[in-house]
C-alpha cells in the first residue's frame, strides 16, 4: 500500500512536469507558427502588389500592342452576342437575318 | 563602579540611534511616499522607451475587387544613441546599406535622444542586410508603406497618404477615419547599462489594419477614359482636361479622369496644382451645355415645345446695349433646331420667356450653385447668383452659359438627370466599407435627390439632344450602332489681364448619354484651352465617341444594329 502510494505520487509528479513541459513546448510552437503566419501574410501582400501592378490595364495594353502587335477594334468591329435571358432587347429576328449574323461570325454560329 | 556615567552613555547612544533611524525613516517616507510618483516616472523614462506604430491602412479596390491602393510592411531603421559605443563606426557601417551619407547618419546618432529614426520605409533587402549586420543600438521595425500598384490610374480620386500613414488627399483623406489602422504602442526596455533590450518578435507584431473601401469605379473604364483624355490633351495642346463617366440610374461614378496625371507613389516633388481634383474643385463657365437646363425648363413649364418657332434674328440680337451673336446666321427655326444648332439667341429668348425666377429655380433644381455632396474632399459650390444680383443682360447670358460657374461634376450630374427620366441621383464613389475581417460595415445604395423634370420632358429632351448628334453641332460624338444624346459647349474664358472674355482662350466640352433610349453611361469631356480649333464639337465630342464606344463594348452593351442570336441549341 505504501509502495503504491509512492508510485502514484511519483506518477502524479511526472504527469504534472510532463504537462508543464508540453505546455511550454506547444507555446514555442504556437509562437513559431504566429511568426510564420505574419511573414507569409507579408509575402502575400507583396505578391498582391506585384500582381496588381502586372495586371494594370495600362501595362496589359502596352504588352498587347508592343509585344503582340494587337490593336483596339475599330468602330463597328465588335459584335455582341447575348443569350436570350441575359439582356432584355428587341424580339428575335427572322431566321434569314440570323443566317446573316452567322455569316458575320461563323465560329459562334457553329455552336 | 558607578551606574551614572554608564547610563548616561547608553542614553546618548540610544539618542544617536534614534536620530539615525529617524533620518532614515524620514528619507524613506520622502522617497517611497512623497516623491514616489515622480521617481517612478523618472525610472520608467530611464528604463523604457515607448514607440508607436500604425496598423496597415485599409485596401482600396475598384468595383471588381482590383486593388488600387494597399499597404505592404517594409523595414524602418532606428537608432538608440545611448546604446552606441561609437556613433561614427556605426554610421560608416550603415551608410552603404541605407545609401545615406555617413556624416548625416552620425549627426543623427550623436543627438541627445533616446530614439532616432535613421531611415523609414526602406526596401526589404536593405532591412535583411541590416539584420545580418546585427549592430548594437540599431534596430529594425516593420512599418506599413502605402503602394499604389496602378501608378497614376485614378490618382486624383484616391489621393495619397503621408509618411506616418495619415490621409492627405482624395479618398485617403476623406475616409481617413476608416482607412487608418489601429495605433500600436510598443515599450522598449533598457538594461542596467542603458542598452535597449528589443522585445522578441517586435518585427512580427502587427496592429489591426484599417477598413477596406470598394469603389464604384471600374479600373478598365477608368483606364479608357485616362488614355483617351491624355491623347486628346496632347493632340489639342490643351492645358488640362477632365472626363467623368457616371451611371445615370444610380449616380455611381464609373470613371473620373483628370489630365495632367500624377503618380501618387512619388508626390514629394509635386505641387498641389498637380494633384487637385479639377472635376470638383474647379469651376468654369459652361457655355452652350447650359442650354440643356434652359431647354428642359422651357419644355417643363410649357413655354416652348420642340416645334415652337423661334426667330434667330439673323445672328445678331441687342440686349441691354450689348449684342449677342450666333456663330451662324439663323432665321426662323424650331426650338429643337435651337438646341441642335446651339443658337445663343434662341436660348436667350427661351430664358427670357421663362423669366428670372423660374430659370433660377430650375438652375438650382439641376444642382447648380450647390455641392453634389459626392464623397470626395474639396468640392466647391460653383457660382450662381440670386436673381436680385442679376444685371439687365444676366437672363440672356445665363441662358447661354455665361455669368455662371459650374464644376464638371455638376454638369454631368445635370445631364444624368435627363438620362434618368428627370430624377436626379446623388453621385457617389465608395460603394462598400468592410472591416479587417471582411465584415460589411457600410453599404452605399443609390440615393434619389429629387425629381427635377417630368418623364415626358426628359423624353422630349432626349429626342432633341439626339438631334444635336445626328444633325447638329455634336456630330462627331456619334457612336456607330448606338443612339447618342448630347450637347456641345464652347465657352470663352475670362482673360485675367483684361477682365473681358478672351478671343483666344476657350473651354471645349461635350456632355451626353448613351444609349439614348436606355442610358448606361452619362459622360462629360472637357478640354481647357485647346489650341487651334477649340469648338466643343470638334475637340471634345470625338473623345466622347472614342471613350463611349470602348466602354460600351467593354460593358457588353448591345448595339442597335446587332442581330441578337439566341443560343437555342445550347438550351435544347
Amino acid at each position: 500500500m505504501k509502495m503504491l502510494t509512492i508510485v502514484a505520487g511519483v506518477m502524479l509528479i511526472f504527469v504534472f512536469v510532463w504537462e508543464r513541459v508540453d505546455v511550454v513546448r506547444l507555446g514555442y510552437h504556437v509562437e513559431r507558427l504566429k511568426t510564420q503566419k505574419v511573414l507569409l501574410e507579408r509575402e502575400r501582400d507583396q505578391l498582391q502588389v506585384k500582381f496588381s501592378a502586372l495586371t494594370s490595364p495600362e501595362r496589359i495594353a502596352k504588352v498587347a500592342t508592343e509585344r503582340f502587335g494587337l490593336v483596339p477594334p475599330l468602330q463597328g468591329q465588335v459584335l455582341m452576342v447575348h443569350e436570350r435571358e441575359e439582356v432584355p432587347g428587341p424580339p428575335l429576328l427572322p431566321v434569314e437575318q440570323v443566317r446573316l449574323a452567322k455569316h458575320v461570325s461563323p465560329g459562334r454560329a457553329s455552336e | 563602579m558607578t551606574a551614572g556615567p554608564s547610563r548616561g552613555r547608553r542614553y546618548v547612544l540610544l539618542l544617536l540611534l534614534l536620530c539615525g533611524f529617524s533620518i532614515i525613516l524620514f528619507r524613506l517616507v520622502t522617497l517611497q511616499v512623497l516623491q514616489a510618483a515622480e521617481l517612478t516616472a523618472r525610472a520608467d523614462r530611464q528604463h523604457q522607451k515607448t514607440v508607436s506604430f500604425e496598423g496597415a491602412r485599409g485596401v482600396v479596390s475598384d468595383r471588381h475587387g482590383k486593388v488600387l491602393a494597399m499597404n505592404v510592411e517594409v523595414p524602418s531603421v532606428f537608432g538608440v544613441p545611448a546604446s552606441l559605443e561609437s556613433p561614427s563606426t556605426a554610421a560608416r557601417t550603415l551608410s552603404p546599406v541605407l545609401n545615406i551619407r555617413s556624416a548625416e547618419l552620425e549627426r543623427k546618432l550623436r543627438q541627445d535622444k533616446n530614439f532616432v529614426w535613421l531611415a523609414r520605409k526602406v526596401e526589404p533587402e536593405q532591412g535583411r542586410r541590416l539584420e545580418q549586420l546585427s549592430l548594437d543600438g540599431i534596430g529594425v521595425v516593420m512599418e506599413g508603406r502605402r503602394f499604389y500598384p496602378k501608378g497614376p490610374l485614378l490618382a486624383h480620386v484616391i489621393g495619397f497618404s503621408g509618411m506616418d500613414g495619415q490621409g492627405l488627399e482624395g479618398l485617403e483623406r476623406r475616409y481617413d477615419s476608416h482607412l487608418h489602422g489601429e495605433k500600436r504602442v510598443t515599450v522598449l526596455q533598457r538594461d542596467a547599462l542603458g542598452r535597449t533590450v528589443f522585445p522578441k518578435g517586435l518585427a512580427e507584431q502587427a496592429a489591426t489594419p484599417g477598413h477596406a473601401l470598394t469603389l464604384t469605379v471600374d479600373e478598365v473604364v477608368q483606364y479608357i477614359a485616362e488614355k483617351e483624355l491624355e491623347e486628346a490633351v496632347a493632340h489639342s495642346r490643351a492645358k488640362s482636361g477632365t472626363i467623368i463617366v457616371m451611371e445615370p440610374r444610380s449616380g455611381a461614378v464609373l470613371a473620373l479622369a483628370v489630365s495632367p496625371r500624377f503618380d501618387p507613389n512619388v508626390v514629394a516633388a509635386l505641387t498641389p496644382d498637380r494633384w487637385r481634383n479639377r472635376a470638383l474643385t474647379d469651376t468654369y463657365e459652361p457655355g452652350s451645355t447650359m442650354k440643356i437646363v434652359v431647354a428642359a425648363a422651357a419644355l417643363e413649364e410649357n413655354v416652348m415645345t420642340p416645334d415652337s418657332m423661334v426667330f434667330g434674328e439673323n445672328g445678331r440680337m441687342v440686349i441691354a446695349n450689348t449684342t449677342i451673336h450666333d456663330h451662324e446666321k439663323q432665321g426662323w427655326m424650331t426650338f429643337s433646331e435651337v438646341i441642335q444648332k446651339s443658337s445663343n439667341i434662341g436660348a436667350a429668348k427661351a430664358g427670357m420667356a421663362l423669366g428670372e425666377q423660374r430659370l433660377y429655380r430650375y438652375l438650382q433644381a439641376f444642382g447648380f450653385g450647390q455641392r453634389t455632396e459626392i464623397d470626395l474632399p474639396g468640392e466647391v459650390n460653383g457660382l450662381l447668383k440670386a436673381p436680385k444680383d442679376w444685371g439687365r443682360r444676366s437672363l440672356a447670358s445665363i441662358s447661354m452659359g455665361q455669368e455662371v460657374g459650374v464644376t464638371p461634376l455638376q454638369m454631368v450630374s445635370a445631364m444624368a438627370t435627363l438620362a434618368n427620366g428627370g430624377v436626379m441621383m446623388k453621385p457617389y464613389i465608395v460603394s462598400e466599407i468592410r472591416d479587417e475581417k471582411g465584415r460589411l460595415l457600410k453599404e452605399v445604395l443609390p440615393q434619389v435627390r429629387r425629381r427635377v423634370v417630368s418623364p415626358d420632358t426628359a423624353r422630349l429632351m432626349t429626342t432633341m439632344l439626339e438631334g444635336v448628334v445626328t444633325n447638329g453641332t455634336g456630330a462627331k460624338g456619334a457612336i456607330s450602332g448606338f443612339r447618342v444624346a448630347g450637347k456641345t459647349g464652347t465657352a470663352q474664358k475670362i482673360d485675367p489681364r483684361t477682365g473681358a472674355y478672351s478671343s483666344t482662350q476657350f473651354i471645349g466640352s461635350f456632355v451626353g448619354y448613351v444609349p439614348a433610349e436606355s442610358p448606361r453611361l452619362a459622360m462629360i469631356v472637357i478640354l481647357d484651352e485647346p489650341q487651334g480649333e477649340a469648338w466643343g464639337g470638334a475637340v471634345a465630342a470625338p473623345v466622347f465617341q472614342r471613350v463611349g464606344e470602348q466602354v460600351l463594348n467593354y460593358l457588353g452593351v448591345s448595339r442597335e444594329d446587332t442581330v441578337k442570336i439566341a443560343l437555342a441549341m445550347k438550351d435544347s
